[in-house]
């Protein structure tokens, strides 16, 4: 059984694509993020807001779009893609307790 | 879960059996309808609540419902207990399923259900038949009552533990410890066999009868011991012949060592006693008794308990029995080889004297036959010369006194054999006594003393036997005037009431109070008395009292030292103390026997008046111008004067001996002393002056006169000569009278003069003690016949100058020669004392004297002289050198703790008894090659000379115990418990290897032998008493997160009362318990056995500690022993570190905080088990924190002598501390290291660490979809470290990427192999390790760009890395320092 993961496309007020993720990312579901990554087209918006964990498998989803993405994430991810180098290359947001959404 | 419905039952009640998929589903299957339970649907809520509970519990359980008591059972009852009858069991009225022990618990669980209170059963012997045949087995048990939903009791609820292994190792260890209870004394074999039956006879549960056989030398074995079975039965015949096919029991089998299984079904078994059962045993087994080094001795017999299987245990309990039966006979039998070797000793001091008394006797006819020819002699020869006559005289002397000395000694002999034939006659007692007395009164009368005999009538007659009356009275006046130097003697008989008393009284030397009590011993000779004589044999008062017991009499001595002596002797009037057929009538012939003669002769010989030149050369036969018959030493250069000096005196009587010099008169003086020196004053070499002063310088010479001729006239040459210590002068020419006159005048004077030194002479030469005058320089001057006897060395060789002859050789036996030149200088610089050292005799032989040394001054010539004696103290310096050897090897042979121990310490004992260069010891205990032990560690076999190995391998065949020695050491062989042992002592050069050392080496080889076999017996309890302990200790599977450790002291038996023990409780908590018995050794270790089965099932039964104890409490009460043991008890979960425990007088639990602080669990506490049974024990809380460290113990890890407990306990708190970073593995033995004083623990410890959480193991296959599930279970481990949340995330992501690395590359070849996960965290620090047992394939650049930011977000979060590849897998081992 892979690890338990929702992933809900969707669409931003300005037309751009949202893909709201929900569970954890590892080796054994990171093909089906990929996929949901690879079926957007342009500028997307990863909500990782309900993700707890992530891991290489996901990142690497993460750096192949990482020119067209821009994240939000709980703090608790922050050091990953930080030492990652994801933040480098990518906006990341960080949620706090009372803006769950940008 | 549940199954999909089918419409007829309801959810719920399958619910009743889904607790347990098997037993569940099995009793799903019951055909409840038919059970007065009815369908499951129609139970009420009680018996479901109570079927689940039973269901759900790991614990053995069982229950019983209803009015049938309708059977359930758990898995674990049916694993334990159940067996066959499941599960057929299952449904059945509980007395059908338990119809063959119904008659044990039927009426307890009657008491349940009728009461309503539980019963509580500890050990109870039940015979249940689950492994198809009944089977002893033992069982701790409770029943409760179960109520139905009313409330009413219907049923019964059993929770049970099985004892049986526990019971039946523990009946068999009090078996072996009985048995073994003391082997250090020696009995005969008899006792040993009666020892062992009475012990045998305490177990009849698993020895139901026993026959112990031995082999004889014809190779048949014979009975010698048995227990349980009546003597004449047809299964113990007497005697079994090997080759007897109808023999009940194998030979053959244990004569080769092997063990036989015998079905006892044959016709000599049909009427076997049961033992303690109730039906005979079926099988059983013979094992031999083995023998070190040897065929077996026989062997045992056992008929085996029907009620158990002979398993490995119950083989290796006949098997151990046999072999303590097989000790206790070895040791018995070296026990009477010794009592025989002693008894063969005895029988040769008989044949000794059985020996000297035949000799004696053979003497006598030789005796006659030269006593009667020599009377003969004697008349015929009465004419002729004086010297002739002498001659016969010393001889009849001397052969009436060995006649008299052969007679006593046959008395003895007569004495002995009881052949003294004694005739009483009735006699007048004075009379006889007045006649017998008298024959001494002419030696009493010469010898200047008074003599009184006293003896008026007594008016009725004694019965005596004349020839022994006359032995007793002559022995004590012959003593009388022995001792008596000046007074009376006095003899006197007098009538007292019914006895005769007759008195013997001196005023001699008397006897000092501290000899008295032995003056009747035979051989007994009171030293240093003052006596006439040194004469005798020390054997005349024996006899006398032995005489006077005869005649029903008693003798009695009383003495002051200085006052004389008086003996009194009492004899009963009339016969009624004497045989009957011993009276025979008055003779009347009061003559005095013969006997008499030789008392007198020798007394008279004693007495100055009777020397031997006095009536025999003065006789009328002399010449009547002979003067003296001296000895004339004449020294003339001219021979015509010579001739003409011999001549005159010659002819006058004197013996003359002529020399022409000074130099040659010396010599001749010397050689044989003179009794006056006649000398010229001018001679060639030495003048007469010079002769006269050398004669004076020599103590021997000095007394002796000297007249000087001289032809020089006047005052001042014979003032000259008289200076020069001349006696007389005598001018030429002189005339012959006026020679001779001078001549005889001197001789008078110098026999007056000569008459004291004659005295000290003889004085000296009835010494006992060698006696010897040095000079200053320390030659030996003078000697007596003692010194001669002892030391070979006779006055001939005088002087003898240092370094004397007897010296031990300074080549041969430098050590010896050391001792003596030491002693030597020693006495010659403090002029006096006493020191035993060794000389040489003449002939060679090694002797040990105590010699004492004063100094003095020369009488002669005024000069200081050493004087000394000694006494030859050979035997005795042997004989402590042997006890004292025996007894420190015995003490080193006591004191080891192993076989290898004991014979290291043997050879230092032997080095140091030796002073010996080395000792080595080889055992062959296979093959050629043997194992070597020796005083030197570096020695090895192949390092040896190739003679040295082939001396050794020799001695091997050699007979045991008998040496074999060489110039510089000695070899012997002697049993090892492993084979023969080859001992070899090298003295090295500077010791030769005596007959005395080779008694010694052979003595103490022979205790080496015994106390190894000793030690090896030891040796092979210590091993049966660890198994046992290790049978009876903690659990062999640990929880993660423990570290235990146990530790016996140092003694002998390393078994002891410590324990620990973990249980896993039924609600997933952990049990934890320490605890200490009181003492050592297997009886503390078998109270502690009882104490940790005990609290263990308490625990299981009701998880709280306080109430544990208070229940462990009663239980310790009836358990000796067990009284005051301490405990720490615990309940642990390790979810949350939450500790519940109570303490009984146990020292506090340590922990050791992450933060560096240590704290002490010291709440909960209460006194000792079983001080107060009944009191309330209190219970404490206590958190234990995340990657804080717990440390349980036993007061022997901090107790120590003169130290206060805290100091103890602060130090293990140290321990901890510094260790709170290690593994609790690593700590553990840290901490048991750390702690130990030097010479190891003096009492046991026990010691058990836990580390909350504890580590973390998960084992998964190597596929994605198990990340989710193994990341959870991390998660939640990494909650109970209590990490910050960055760290817990960083170590979650770490894991994660090493467990995707394990997956996917660790395992492309085998999907699903076994990946594992290790998490440990000690108080600051955390470890990862995640371990495939794939092979990675190489990296290739920018190829896996998941796998290489996989390993660099690893080494981001986590410290330290390592990645090791090995061809069974890799690993990834991740550190990480916390904060």
């Amino acid at each position: 059984m892979n690890t338990p993961l929702t992933l809900t496309p969707g669409t931003r007020p300005d037309g751009t694509a949202r893909l709201t993720v929900a569970g954890e990312i590892d080796l054994s579901n990171s093909a089906d993020f990929a996929r949901a990554v690879e079926a957007t087209e342009g500028r997307l918006l990863v909500d990782l807001t309900a993700v707890d964990y992530l891991d290489s498998a996901a990142l690497a989803v993460l750096f192949t779009h990482a020119d067209r993405l821009e994240l939000v994430v709980r703090p608790l991810l922050m050091p990953l893609l930080t030492i990652s180098g994801l933040t480098d290359l990518t906006t990341v947001h960080t949620t706090t307790p009372d803006s769950a959404h940008p | 879960m549940a199954r999909s419905g089918d419409g007829e039952r309801a959810p719920q009640v399958e619910d009743v059996f889904s607790a347990d998929g098997e037993i569940g589903a099995d009793l799903a299957v019951v055909d409840w309808a038919a059970t007065p339970l009815g369908p499951p649907d129609g139970w009420p809520q009680s018996l479901r609540t109570a079927v689940s509970i039973v269901l759900s519990s790991r614990f053995s359980m069982w229950m019983a419902w209803g009015p049938e008591l309708t059977f359930f059972c758990n898995a674990a009852y049916r694993r334990d207990t159940l067996a066959r009858k499941y599960p057929w069991a299952l449904g059945r009225p509980a007395n059908e399923v338990w119809a063959e022990i119904w008659g044990d618990i039927g009426p307890r669980i009657e008491k349940v259900l009728t009461t309503g209170t539980a019963t509580w059963d500890e050990g109870l012997l039940l015979f249940l038949e689950r492994s198809g045949y009944p089977e002893e087995t033992y069982h701790t048990f409770s029943y409760s009552p179960l109520h139905d939903d009313a409330g009413a009791v219907v049923g019964m609820l059993c929770v049970v533990s099985e004892d049986t292994d526990r019971v039946i190792g523990e009946r068999r260890m009090a078996t072996l410890r009985d048995l073994g209870s003391d082997p250090r004394v020696v009995r005969t074999e008899q006792e040993t066999l009666a020892f062992v039956a009475r012990q045998l006879e305490r177990n009849f549960r698993d020895l139901p009868f026993t026959l112990t056989y031995l082999f004889d030398d014809e190779g048949r074995a014979r009975l010698a011991a048995s227990t349980g079975i009546p003597t004449g039965h047809p299964a113990a015949p007497d005697v079994l012949d090997p080759d007897d096919e109808r023999a009940p029991w194998p030979v053959s089998e244990p004569a080769r060592g092997e063990a036989a299984l015998v079905e006892l079904d044959g016709p000599p078994f049909g009427d076997l006693p049961f033992g303690d059962w109730s039906a005979p045993p079926a099988q059983a087994l013979a094992v031999p008794l083995p023998q070190q080094g040897g065929a077996p001795v026989g062997f045992l017999v056992a008929g085996l308990n029907r009620y158990r299987p002979l398993d490995e245990g119950y083989r290796g309990f006949v098997e151990l029995v046999a072999g303590q039966v097989a000790a206790g006979i070895a040791s018995a039998r070296g026990y009477q080889a010794q009592q025989r070797r002693a008894e063969e000793l005895a029988e040769l001091d008989r044949a000794k004297t059985a020996f000297f008394s035949n000799i004696s006797h053979e003497f006598r006819t030789p005796l006659t036959l030269i006593m009667g020819p020599l009377e003969e002699l004697r008349r015929r020869l009465g004419d002729s010369d004086a010297r002739t006559r002498e001659e016969l005289e010393v001889v009849r002397r001397n052969g009436l006194r060995l006649s008299k000395l052969v007679n006593t000694l046959l008395d003895f002999a007569r004495f002995e054999a009881g052949r003294m034939q004694a005739r009483y006659e009735p006699v007048d007692l004075s009379t006889v006594t007045a006649e017998l007395a008298s024959v001494f009164r002419s030696a009493v009368d010469r010898a200047g003393l008074e003599y009184v005999i006293d003896c008026p009538a007594l008016g009725e007659p004694v019965h005596v036997d004349r020839g022994m009356w006359e032995k007793v009275l002559l022995n004590l006046l012959s003593n009388a005037l022995k001792f008596t130097f000046d007074g009376s003697i006095r003899v006197a008989v007098r009538a007292e009431g019914t006895h005769a008393v007759v008195t013997v009284a001196d005023t001699g030397t008397g006897v000092p109070a501290a000899e008295l009590p032995r003056l009747f011993e035979r051989f007994h000779r009171i030293e240093n008395a003052r006596s006439r004589s040194n004469e005798g044999s020390g054997i005349g008062l024996a006899l006398v009292r032995e005489l006077v017991g005869l005649h029903g009499g008693t003798i009695s001595a009383d003495s002051s030292e200085g006052v004389g002596t008086t003996f009194t002797i009492r004899l009963p009037f009339g016969t009624a103390h004497l045989p009957a057929d011993s009276l025979v009538p008055a003779a009347g012939d009061l003559a005095v026997s013969a006997t008499a003669d030789p008392f007198v002769q020798e007394a008279l010989r004693w007495l100055p008046g009777d020397e031997p030149d006095d009536p025999a050369l003065f006789g009328p036969a002399a010449d009547p111008g002979a003067v003296v018959a001296a000895r004339v030493l004449i020294a003339d250069d001219n021979a015509d004067m010579r001739e003409y000096l011999a001549r005159i005196l010659t002819g006058v009587g004197y013996h003359v001996d002529t020399v022409d010099d000074g130099r040659r008169a010396l010599d001749a003086a010397r050689e044989h002393v003179p009794d006056l020196v006649v000398s010229d004053v001018m001679m060639p070499r030495l003048d007469g002056l010079a002769l006269v002063a050398a004669l004076r310088a020599d103590s021997r010479t000095a007394s002796v006169p000297v007249l000087l001729l001289s032809a020089r006239a006047g005052q001042e040459a014979s003032i000259e000569g008289l200076r020069a210590g001349a006696d007389d002068y005598l001018v030429k020419p002189f005339a012959a009278a006026e020679l001779l006159a001078r001549v005889r005048a001197n001789v008078e004077l110098a026999r007056l003069r000569g008459h004291h030194a004659r005295w000290r002479t003889a004085l000296v030469d009835s010494l006992q003690e060698a006696f010897f005058v040095c000079d200053a320089d320390g030659a030996v001057i003078e000697i007596n016949t003692a010194f001669t006897d002892i030391l070979g060395y006779g006055a001939d060789g005088l002087p003898y100058t240092p370094v004397h002859p007897w010296w031990p050789d300074a080549e041969t036996d430098p050590e010896a020669h050391g001792q003596v030149a030491a002693a030597f200088a020693a006495l010659l610089e403090r002029r006096q004392g006493s020191r035993t050292i060794p000389v040489t005799h003449r002939d060679g032989h090694r002797l040990w004297i105590s010699a004492a040394i004063n100094e003095a001054r020369s009488p002669d010539s005024g000069r200081p002289v050493m004087v000394g004696t000694f006494r030859d103290v050979t035997a005795e310096h042997y004989a402590v050198q042997r006890d004292t050897a025996l007894a420190a090897l015995s003490t080193r042979l006591s004191e080891a703790t192993s076989l290898a121990d004991a014979l290291t310490g043997a050879l230092a004992e032997l080095q140091g008894l030796w002073r010996a260069r080395s000792v080595l010891a080889a055992v062959f205990d296979h093959g050629d090659e043997p194992a070597l032990t020796a005083t030197d560690p570096s020695a090895a076999w192949h390092r040896l000379t190739e003679s040295r190995r082939r001396a050794l391998t020799e001695l091997r065949r050699h007979p045991p115990l008998t040496p074999v020695g060489e110039q510089t050491g000695a070899g012997i062989r002697l049993n090892h418990p492993d084979g023969p042992l080859v001992l070899w002592v090298d003295t090295g050069d500077h010791r030769p290897f005596t007959d005395e050392d080779r008694l010694l080496l052979s003595l103490l080889a022979g205790r080496l032998g015994e106390g190894l076999h000793r030690v090896h017996q030891l040796d092979q309890q210590r091993e049966t008493a660890i198994t046992l302990q290790r049978a009876i200790l903690g659990p062999s599977h640990l929880p993660e997160g423990f570290a235990v450790r146990y530790q016996p002291a140092t003694s002998r038996l390393e078994v002891g009362g410590d324990w620990y023990d973990i249980v896993t409780l039924p609600d997933g908590r952990i049990g934890i318990v320490v605890g200490d018995c009181v003492g050592h050794g297997l009886r503390a270790a078998t109270v502690m056995g009882q104490l940790r089965s005990a609290c263990r099932a308490l625990l299981l039964q009701d998880p709280s500690p306080a109430r544990a104890l208070m229940a462990l409490d009663r239980f310790a009460a009836s358990v000796p022993g067990a009284i005051c043991s301490t405990v720490f008890c615990g309940v642990l979960d390790p979810a949350t570190g939450h500790l519940t425990y109570t303490v009984a007088g146990h020292p506090p639990g340590i922990l050791a905080l992450p933060d560096g602080s240590t704290a002490l669990l010291d709440q909960g506490r209460s006194v000792p088990l079983a001080v107060r049974p009944g009191r309330t024990r209190p219970e404490a809380e206590f958190t234990i924190p995340a990657r804080a460290t717990l440390l349980l113990y036993t007061d022997g890890l901090v107790e120590r002598r003169r130290r206060p407990l805290d100091e103890g306990i602060r130090q293990a708190s140290q321990a901890v501390h510094d260790g709170r970073d290690v593994s609790v593995e690593d700590l553990a033995t840290r901490v048991m290291s750390g702690l130990a004083p030097a010479p190891g623990y003096e009492d046991d410890v026990a010691l058990l660490l836990y580390r909350h959480p504890a580590p973390l193991e998960v084992t998964f296959p190597a596929e994605t979809s198990q990340l989710a599930s193994v990341r959870s279970a991390l998660r939640t481990w990494l909650g109970k470290c209590r990490l910050p949340v960055d760290t817990a995330q960083g170590v979650l992501l770490a894991a994660g990427e090493a467990c995707a690395n394990a997956i996917e590359h660790g395992h492309r070849d085998a999907p699903g192999g076994p990946v594992r996960l290790r998490a440990e965290t000690s108080a600051d620090h955390l470890r990862l390790t995640v371990t495939d047992s794939g092979r990675w394939k190489p990296a290739e650049p920018g190829g896996d760009t998941r796998r290489g930011r996989g390993i660099r977000l690893m080494r981001a979060v986590m410290q330290q890395i390592t990645i090791t590849r090995a061809s069974t897998g890799t690993t990834i081992d991740m550190n990480l320092r916390i904060r």
